[in-house]
């Protein structure tokens, strides 16, 4: 049996045959269908189970408020849960399968749920499965876990891809039907740079779905003529397949571009992108959304919204049913009793809650019940009868209802907007304040009749863009028939005796609303969160309204009283990967390569993430098996001989100004007005609290020139620092700040061999020697015959050394002519960690010890702080509290039994006291293994720590568990003289 | 958010890094004789206003300008965009 | 003893590809200096620029074309102006401070930036799905020049001509922005 329920008409393209699958049945549809609109043409009614209850659910929409109609979509990696077959545009090879049940989708082994549905009511979380309090975990929870949910994640990384992308606008038109068309119309005559975007593949909204005609053309002709014009601009922009899902700040609109999910394969595009509009203005024409009833088994599969039943008719020539009846309070429910019969469908009966006489003709044949109410409906896997209150059983196998129209305000809400309440259409429109720049047209405002609904985005369109200073065209709105849009509120039908919906995705009822008042949730935004009502992927778009009028009625308040839920974004669900677009795995962020990378990879270097920086770690030699082993074989040859160190990624400030020297006196806590040109000065940085910042060097190349470096983290807080200072502190000062971090290639050399090496590459007219460019010194030099370099005598190894610095072109080029000038010393390059060694030895604070809670005093360095100038933080460094007799010291750390593993981390407590917190007394920052002393050493704080020398602390680790006794030494564990850089 | 830069037009906030409370640009006199007192409370002494309040933002990702921007904090509409360097002068000019 | 020379490299070694409608390439044989304006230096600064590259301070955000070694100068900020030259020796700065003398702070920035040309009738599509500033003519101009950040990096764009636009980015992360780049004109065409 082949699309049994197909009939003609329609935009669908009946030349192109589809073949798809759902649930392993191969079935054909159109270009041009829905997968649900394909399923109805096929005669499958029933195409999923409730989320709770496992009821057979069938399709209830036709567009993306869709409760139901949830499947999974494709298989393998690329499966996705949840999808709404209403919006599922058919592609060849489609695979489906339904969600939420065990066993076939007709004999579902978990619709024993709905038998026990009196423990599954609102709350039931919270009431049913509290005790015993040991059985959540290991049994409620995931037996709950595993009956209830919609689809299963695939469990494997999504294959597609996704992208992210930035328009710019005049206007944005949100939302491609009649008001959208018109209102884009309007604005693009004008000549504004207009985007219009529309989540369907086809544009038109409710113009491809209705018969009404306008201007003397069909609907659906009327579109295609307006979208003909648009595109024929070139200052409109039209994106079908695109949901503006979120108003934000300042006129900001997100939207997601589904651009592959209508094809079998992505092709290696993305397969949606996220984009951020920023519109001067947004015409939000976003239609309304039509409401159930509820009333007694009203979740059966062929009970649907009235609008959708004539939508799948019309536009798609499908039929959700051969005899087809409605339920409804208002005249445009009628319309789909008109529309069916006229296309030759049965109509068994037309039920208008309201009295009096039918609004329009009666279609031939059917049974009109005035101020009629449904009570229950009847059949297994889909309805075959309603009974009425009367008790009269009337046959269909289709249930059109219709609750009214309720304007889709989602999007004016996202900021502080509260919509109001419009009895004469019982609904919401848009109220409060609108987000920046946003006005609302058509039916999405109130405008509940296609003519209102045309001139409203026409003159909406005008006024907007006359508002931005475009003229608007003299061109008249086009019109249509009038027609009656009479409504008469109807929420629930009251004689129901049995369970009546309201919340079809979150299996919500009547009883479920009253039982939460009962209980005490009676604000709207208690009721949600108790009963799940409006939750999940359709976020309630047919349920709210008609919940919150049962509320309504329980609280004795009023429509408007009782008010709604906040609506947050998105409109309608977007991917996680389409939130993260490219940022995946390596691509989650940039990375900064030093200029020796190449080079270094070559060597085999293990690289460390240093913020975004790639810096080697360490070098591993052939033969070396452990990474100790390759450290202390840099450390041991750098001290003996002479080692190279890439150190390009510090932090470098080109500071030029009359009063540079000045600004750097105050920034720095130190003294640096009076440092000679040629000279280089180790400086340290305090936040205004008085607590340190950074520290680093900077070298006077000119009166009024200074190049600072600053430590690899701290590089772009430090600069936005000195900016700060510059421009908000001594504006009047002649300073000027300019990175030049990309610009050198900088290299420490290091070890006693350091300058003989350097001799070698220095051009001859450049005397290093000691006495020339002692230590501390720095200048312009050559190298290799002619190229630019710095030098710099500076140590942080705490050997002779120097460090060099080239345009970083030239990087890659020096790195390897170091090592090969070097090879008559046996050079070794050296990694982060063997930096970090060499330090430690050397007792130099780095990050560890510069952590944000330690100040000069604590790092030994107060002296350092001037007493006799302004500069940040050297006031509050004066504090009492920052100045405690028994405050931190840095000092150095050994083990008693020196062939003990020091800890970072761990906590002092003096000896034969309790390892506790009131007896804390500080923590060991750094360690190491010193090959050249051959155990392992220590940087720690610990109070009074200069006056403690020799003393026996304990060293405890509770976290990670051990203690062990440590001896409070130096924290010079070499060369405390300084003998070696300076010779 | 969007910050119209006094000199660029509309920038996205992602590009902007936050600072604080316009009154960060006051730096106290060091020598004054409660200069420590001044100190704490320029550091630490901050309105919570609910409505107008001046703050500095810095266009990292563009003129590495730090801007005052007065900003709604209920409504978060930004009604005034200046250079902190230009006010910082005009204070200065004022003493 | 043995001689040593260094060579240079760029930062992506010559870069060019043609996608369809767009070709990213990597521009090279370009010294930028840094010029920051003193203090009430700013007449001083324009008299030398006016007298040997004819051109005028650009406001932030603009940028002037001189025919003097090609070279453009951008508006960057208030008091910092760059100076984009035909020159591939070492020390740019020379050129120019014997041009403007002392009138400006000068500073090499030849080794800072990788240069990208995104050009060809796509090259908006291109950028637009990383570039987050509005790059329509009727607002961003030919000539214009805006610093801005494209996927986490941060990024000057110069409007050099009609589909024609200039990327300078951090030469540390150049491969990450060339594929920041690259990926977009993938996405697109």
């Amino acid at each position: 049996m082949n699309q049994i329920n197909r009939i003609d008409g329609g935009l669908i393209n009946r030349s192109n045959k589809l073949n798809f699958n759902f649930n392993g049945q191969s079935l054909e549809g159109y270009e041009g269908d829905t997968l649900a609109s394909a399923l109805l043409a096929n005669g499958h009614r029933m195409v999923g189970r409730s989320f709770k209850y496992h009821r057979p659910r069938g399709i209830f929409s036709a567009g993306s408020e869709e409760p139901n109609a949830l499947v999974q979509l494709r298989t393998g990696a690329y499966q996705e849960p949840n999808t709404r077959a209403t919006v599922t545009e058919l592609f060849h090879g489609l695979e489906a399968t339904s969600q939420n049940h065990r066993g076939s989708l007709k004999y579902d082994l978990m619709a024993v749920n709905d038998l026990f549905s009196s423990f599954l009511s609102a709350g039931f979380y919270y009431k049913t499965f509290m005790w015993p309090k040991a059985f959540w975990e290991k049994f409620y929870e995931p037996v709950i876990r595993a009956a209830a949910g919609l689809g299963r994640l695939s469990g494997e990384d999504d294959p597609d891809i996704y992208d992210k992308g930035f328009l710019h606008c005049d206007v944005l038109v949100v939302g491609a039907g009649a008001a959208g068309l018109s209102a884009a119309l309007s604005a693009g005559r004008a000549g504004a740079r207009v985007i219009v975007m529309d989540e369907d593949f086809c544009m038109g909204g409710r113009l491809n779905v209705e018969t009404l005609s306008v201007d003397d053309k069909s609907g659906s002709e009327w579109a295609t003529q307006a979208l003909a014009e648009l595109s024929a601009m070139g200052n409109v922009r039209l994106m079908t397949r695109t949901t503006a899902y979120g108003a934000y700040d300042h006129g900001i609109v997100g939207a997601l571009e589904r651009v592959t999910d209508h094809l079998i394969s992505s092709e290696k595009k993305p397969r949606q992108i996220l984009w951020r509009v920023y519109t001067k203005r947004t015409i939000l024409c976003a239609g309304a959304t039509e409401r159930p009833i509820a009333f007694g088994n009203n979740d059966r599969p062929g009970v649907m919204l009235a609008g959708a039943v004539r939508a799948y008719v019309n536009r798609w020539g499908a039929l959700p049913g051969k005899r087809v009846a409605v339920f409804t309070n208002n005249d445009d429910g009628w319309r789909t009793a008109t529309d069916l019969a006229a296309k030759g469908v049965e109509i068994t009966a037309v039920i208008d809650s309201r009295d009096g006489q039918p609004p329009v003709d009666v279609p031939k044949g059917a049974a009109i019940v005035m101020g009629g109410r449904i009570v229950d409906t009847k059949g297994r896997h889909g309805i075959r009868s309603f009974t009425l209150s009367n008790g009269q059983q009337i046959p269909a196998d289709c249930l059109a209802v219709s609750g009214g129209w309720s304007p889709n305000v989602q999007l004016t809400c996202h900021q502080r907007g509260r919509p109001t309440w419009r009895e004469d259409i019982a609904a919401f429109v848009p109220g409060g304040e609108l987000p920046q720049g946003m006005s609302v047209a058509g039916a999405a405002s109130g405008n509940l009749s296609l003519s209102s609904v045309l001139l409203n985005g026409h003159d909406i369109g005008n006024s907007v863009v006359s508002d931005l200073g475009f003229t608007p065209s003299k061109v008249k709105s086009s019109s249509s028939e009038e027609e009656t849009t009479g409504i008469s509120a109807f929420w629930h039908v009251r004689e129901s005796k049995v369970r009546a919906w309201l919340d079809l995705q979150n299996d919500v009822t009547v009883k479920d609303v009253k039982l939460s008042h009962q209980e005490g949730f009676r604000s709207v935004e208690h009721l949600k969160r108790y009963t799940t009502l409006g939750m999940a992927t359709d976020q309630g778009k047919t349920a709210n309204i008609p919940a919150l009028a049962v509320m309504a009625e329980c609280t004795g308040k009023s429509l408007p009283e009782t008010g709604t839920t906040i609506f947050r974004p998105p409109y309608t669900p977007v991917a996680i990967g389409a939130l993260a677009g490219r940022a995946r795995g390596k691509d989650f962020r940039p990375s900064r390569l030093s200029p020796s990378h190449s080079w270094a990879e070559e060597q085999g270097a293990v690289f460390v993430e240093a913020d975004m920086w790639y810096r080697a770690q360490w070098f591993p030699r052939t033969g070396e098996t452990h990474w100790r082993q390759s450290v202390d074989r840099e450390v041991t040859q750098t001290r003996a001989s002479v080692g190279v160190c890439d150190v390009t990624t510090l932090g470098k400030i080109d500071v030029q100004g009359r009063d540079a020297a000045e600004f750097l006196n105050k920034v720095y806590a130190n003294a640096f007005a009076k440092l000679p040109v040629g000279k280089v000065r180790y400086g340290i940085m305090l936040r205004e609290d008085g607590i340190m910042m950074d520290d680093g060097t900077s070298a006077r190349f000119a009166e009024n020139h200074f190049v600072m470096t600053t430590t690899t983290a701290n590089a772009v807080s430090v600069f936005r620092h000195m900016e700060f200072c510059r421009q908000c502190l001594w504006p009047e000062m002649d300073v000027h700040l300019i990175s030049s971090t990309e610009q050198y290639a900088q290299f420490a050399v290091a070890g006693p061999n350091a300058r003989k090496l350097l001799q070698k590459v220095v051009d001859s007219d450049h005397d290093i020697s000691n006495e020339a460019f002692p230590f501390m010194a720095c200048g312009e030099i050559t190298i290799c015959g002619g190229v630019p370099a710095r030098l710099f005598r500076i140590s942080f190894s705490g050997e002779l050394a120097y460090e060099i610095a080239v345009p970083t072109r030239y990087g890659d080029s020096l790195v390897r002519t170091l090592m090969a000038a070097g090879e008559e010393f046996d050079v070794t390059p050296y990694g982060t960690e063997s930096l970090g060694v060499m330090r430690i030895e050397k007792g130099h604070a780095a990050g560890n010890e510069l952590n944000g809670q330690t100040t000069a005093r604590d790092l030994g360095m107060g002296r350092m702080v001037s007493k006799k100038k302004d500069s940040i933080g050297n006031t509050l460094s004066e504090r009492d509290g920052l100045n405690l007799e028994n405050g931190l010291s840095l000092v150095g750390f050994r083990p008693v039994n020196r062939s003990e593993e020091l800890k970072a981390g761990s906590h002092f407590i003096t000896k034969g006291n309790t390892a506790n917190m009131a007896n804390d007394e500080g923590w060991m920052s750094s360690v190491a293994f010193s090959p050249n002393l051959g155990h392992s050493i220590g940087l720690g704080f610990i109070k009074r720590g200069s006056e403690r020398m020799g003393e026996v602390v304990l060293a405890t680790d509770p976290i990670r568990g051990g203690e062990m006794d440590v001896e409070i030494v130096s924290a010079h564990f070499i060369d405390p003289e300084g003998e070696r850089l300076r010779g | 958010m969007i910050i119209n830069h006094p000199l660029l037009g509309p920038r996205d906030a992602a590009e902007f890094v936050y600072k604080g409370d316009a009154s960060l640009i006051n730096r106290p006199d060091w020598q004054a004789d409660d200069a420590a007192e001044l100190f704490h409370e320029y550091l630490y002494l901050r309105d919570n206003p609910a409505g107008e309040h001046r703050e500095l933002w810095y266009h990292e990702q563009g003129d590495r300008s730090w801007l005052i921007v007065t900003r709604n904090t209920l409504t978060h509409d930004i009604s005034k965009v200046e250079f902190a360097r230009d006010v910082a002068l005009a204070e200065r000019s004022k003493k | 003893m043995a001689k040593f020379t260094l060579t240079a490299n760029t930062p992506l070694g010559g870069f060019s590809h043609d996608f369809k409608g767009v070709s990213i390439s990597e521009v090279n044989g370009r010294s930028i200096v840094s010029l920051a304006t003193p203090l009430g230096g700013k007449e001083a600064v324009s008299k030398a620029l006016a007298k040997t590259y004819k051109l005028e301070i650009p406001e932030p955000g603009k940028s002037t074309v001189s025919s003097l070694d090609n070279a453009v100068l951008m508006g960057m900020a208030q008091d910092q102006t760059f100076l984009v030259f035909d020159h591939t020796e070492d020390k740019p700065i020379d050129v120019v401070s014997k041009h403007l003398k002392d009138t400006a702070f000068l500073t090499d920035q030849s080794d800072s930036y990788v240069m990208l040309r995104v050009s060809g009738e796509n090259s908006r599509s291109v950028l637009e799905r990383i570039c987050p500033i509005d790059l329509h003519p009727s607002v961003f101009p030919e000539g214009s020049v805006s610093r801005t950040i494209m996927e986490h990096l941060g990024t000057v764009i110069v409007h050099e001509k009609a589909n024609t636009f200039l990327l300078m980015s951090a030469r540390s992360s150049a491969k990450s922005f060339l594929e920041a780049v690259e990926v977009s004109a993938l996405n697109t065409v």
